[in-house]
């Protein structure tokens, strides 16, 4: 079996169907996209060629900045909320608690629907007639402070990064969750017989041993931040006022509402490089050895 | 060397990791054209699919009968829902994928640039004088682009107002015909805890429906069809006060506190639950009110918009008019076939749908039994025969870009962000329509 993973020519027929595919679904529109973007174009008939004309009045435009600062608090929600959120969670839950799997299922439920159904229950939720966060509140007596919140400019942002934090605490909870199960037992018997509290143990053994689990997770959720579209689209379609537009939302409305193949191309490729930059950053960051 | 291989092999996993963004799934089913034993395959696309919508019903049994009848020609229909219906349609013409027959909206800016590109078939030497005599009185004109034609008119759809005459009742509010009047039954309405009006702005083109008739009632319907052609005239002073009005109505609290988080479809429940007077939409509601599911089933009422006492428009001026239709690719491989299922599908749908109750007639209707039709759709019917012109759906005929700042616009000055002044020098910065009005 050795042998045959060794042999270069075997490993390059294994590799060859999947490299074919990603290239043909995942390289090659990125570098076409990075074409049009240098396009006038309105989707039909001849693009003109323009240069870089698209990304200059890209970092002009106060539509497209609002959204990249969006999609930069939307980030910053995700590493300083969601984050911290799933790892005391995924710690509580790897420390031998009792319905281990039961919290570990439940958790995770969020994760399997659909982010349109997630949209649609949440918007919902924040119904100002009738939604039931409203109702809860009146119920407690917070009346006064019942409103529309996914129809006005200042609610409308916070309101619709909670659903995608709340729906993937589970996801980034179960990573960690596995992180934190492969911590060697000796490891932490170790600790517990020098007197470490639990606390400190999480501190000080589990969380630097789950360092690389940690990496993969920021990873994720930042990018993850960056690329979030169906949720926002479902739930305020980038409105009101732009308030809650992410560049991905706008590339579509640019697109698909306005005609502008290329300008919407230029933010695709941005979001790219957006995301590829922050790979690279945080990996760098994370470096172990 | 192996180093450089690392780092690309690294490069490309994060690429990997990235850009399932751009993951995009092709739809290989459009544009299909295979002939199979002699028969000619045809492939439609249309957005009939909702639960009340009566052409989704019809359509399939309208193209069964085709198959039926026709079996060297055989139609195969896929139907798509609403804003997806659009971008499926846009995508699969840039990628040269389109279907051989497929609905486009009336007016001009979703059709305009594939006519302009060569995407649509031009049907005009098609035609024959016997098919134009059995259509309505003035679509040979609405179909008529710069003298060629690429569509055959469906139906025919203008937006009036819906009221709820069980909620007006309640508030002991009179049905408006005039601006004060308006007034004045928002007031009492409010007073009686209900909504004056509801609109689904999170879509914004719902609110620009209120501003589009509010102008088109302080200016009349020549002075806007002046302004699409010469956008510097959207700076007078009949658009201001136009734009007053509206904004006058918000601050009255006309609208539903909620409008900002409403969607369409929400603005059509919540007004078919009754929980809102007043509705300004086009009669492709008709069906949903009447629907057995609504609570407001034969309670309502269709008027024309009112009309104001210092404005220049007349209740005889309407806002729609816009034909839909069905248009074919440039690129089908059976012209022919596609021109004469065309004129079969569009005059079929145009007057069963008609007596569905899915828009009002494009066809001559004559002969027709209209004692199935409710009766919103026969005072719609009613209402448009008093016409004296028509504008259709000015983000229809407005470039793409313009028909988003116009919509934007509106909702800001919906919410009281812009003057009505301000709101008037933007939209002066609008592009000129491209259509011949």
């Amino acid at each position: 079996m050795n042998s045959v993973f060794s042999n270069k020519g075997t490993i390059a027929v294994f590799v060859l169907p999947t490299l074919i595919l990603f290239c043909g679904i995942v390289l090659i529109p990125i570098f076409v996209s990075s074409y049009y973007s240098l396009l006038d174009w309105n989707g039909v008939g001849r693009g003109t060629f323009i240069g870089l004309d698209n990304y200059v009045e890209m970092f002009k435009d106060t539509r497209v900045l609002n959204s990249i600062k969006n999609s930069l608090l939307f980030a910053g929600a995700s590493v300083f909320i969601q984050l911290p959120i799933s790892l005391v969670l995924a710690l509580i839950l790897a420390s031998n608690v009792k319905g281990e799997g039961f919290y570990r299922t439940v958790y995770f439920i969020p994760v399997l629907i659909s982010t349109v159904v997630i949209a649609q229950l949440w918007s919902k939720i924040y119904n100002a007639d009738y939604g039931l966060l409203n109702v809860l509140l009146q119920n407690i007596g917070l009346a006064h402070w019942a409103q529309d919140w996914l129809g006005q400019k200042h609610t409308a942002l916070a309101a619709s990064f909670i659903p995608t934090l709340w729906q993937y605490v589970g996801y980034h909870m179960l990573l960690m969750y596995a992180g934190a199960k492969s911590v060697s037992q000796d490891v932490l018997e170790a600790a517990r017989m020098d007197g470490a509290s639990r606390i400190r143990t999480a501190w000080s053994i589990m969380i630097p041993l789950m360092k690389p689990i940690l990496k993969v997770s920021l990873v994720f959720s930042v990018i993850g931040a960056f690329k979030v579209f169906d949720l926002i689209y479902v739930l305020t379609g980038g409105g009101p006022f732009y308030t809650t537009e992410v560049p991905s939302t706008l590339m579509y409305a640019t697109i698909f509402d306005t005609f502008r193949y290329g300008y919407g191309s230029a933010i695709s490729v941005f979001i790219i490089v957006e995301c590829l930059v922050c790979t690279i950053l945080i990996n760098s960051l994370f470096k172990t050895e | 060397m192996k180093a450089l291989l690392k780092k690309s092999a690294s490069l490309l996993l994060t690429l990997g990791i990235v850009s399932s963004l751009v993951a995009c799934s092709t739809d290989s089913s459009g544009g299909a054209q295979g002939e199979s034993n002699g028969k000619i395959k045809l492939t439609l696309w249309d957005q009939s699919v909702g639960n009340t919508d009566p052409s989704a019903k019809l359509l399939p049994e309208i193209v069964e009968k085709w198959n039926s009848e026709h079996p060297d020609i055989q139609v195969e229909r896929t139907g798509t829902t609403g804003e997806q219906y659009k971008t499926k349609v846009k995508t699969s013409i840039a990628a040269g994928e389109a279907p051989d027959l497929f609905y486009g909206m009336g007016g001009g800016s979703f059709i305009q640039p594939y006519i302009k590109s060569g995407n649509v078939l031009e049907i005009s030497s098609y035609l024959t004088d016997d098919i134009k005599e059995r259509m309505g009185p003035g679509m040979a004109e609405a179909i008529n682009m710069d003298g060629k034609i690429y569509t055959l008119p469906v139906y025919t759809h203008i937006a009036n107002l819906y009221v709820n005459t069980e909620l007006f009742e309640q508030a002991g509010a009179k049905i408006p015909t005039t601006y004060n009047e308006l007034l004045d039954a928002i007031e009492k309405l409010k007073a009686a805890g209900i909504t004056p009006a509801v609109i689904g702005e999170k879509d914004r083109w719902p609110g620009m429906y209120w501003y589009d008739i509010i102008a088109m009632r302080q200016a009349g319907n020549a002075a806007v069809m002046e302004a699409f052609k010469d956008p510097s005239k959207w700076d007078s002073p009949d658009f201001v006060a136009a734009a007053t009005k509206i904004q006058q109505l918000a601050q009255a609290g006309a609208f539903n506190s909620s409008m900002f988080s409403m969607s369409y479809d929400e603005m059509l429940g919540a007004f078919n639950a009754g929980n809102g007077a007043m509705m300004f939409q086009a009669n492709w509601v008709n069906a949903g009110i009447e629907d057995p599911s609504s609570a407001v089933k034969g309670k309502v009422k269709v008027i024309p918009f009112p009309v104001f006492e210092d404005g220049k428009g007349t209740n005889t001026e309407i806002f729609g008019g816009a034909v839909d239709g069905f248009y074919i690719n440039q690129n089908t491989k059976h012209p022919k076939e596609a021109v004469e299922f065309l004129m079969y599908l569009s005059e079929q749908l145009g007057t069963q749908g008609f007596l569905a109750g899915a828009g009002l007639p494009s066809w001559k209707t004559d002969a027709l039994d209209t004692s199935s039709l409710s009766s919103l759709d026969l005072s719609a019917a009613d209402i448009m025969k008093t016409a004296t012109s028509f504008i259709a759906w000015w983000d229809n005929i407005l470039p793409a870009e313009s028909a988003e700042a116009h919509k934007n616009l509106i909702a800001q000055l919906l919410a009281g962000d812009v003057t009505p002044e301000e709101f008037c020098k933007q939209m002066a910065q609008l592009k000129p329509t491209e259509l011949s009005l």
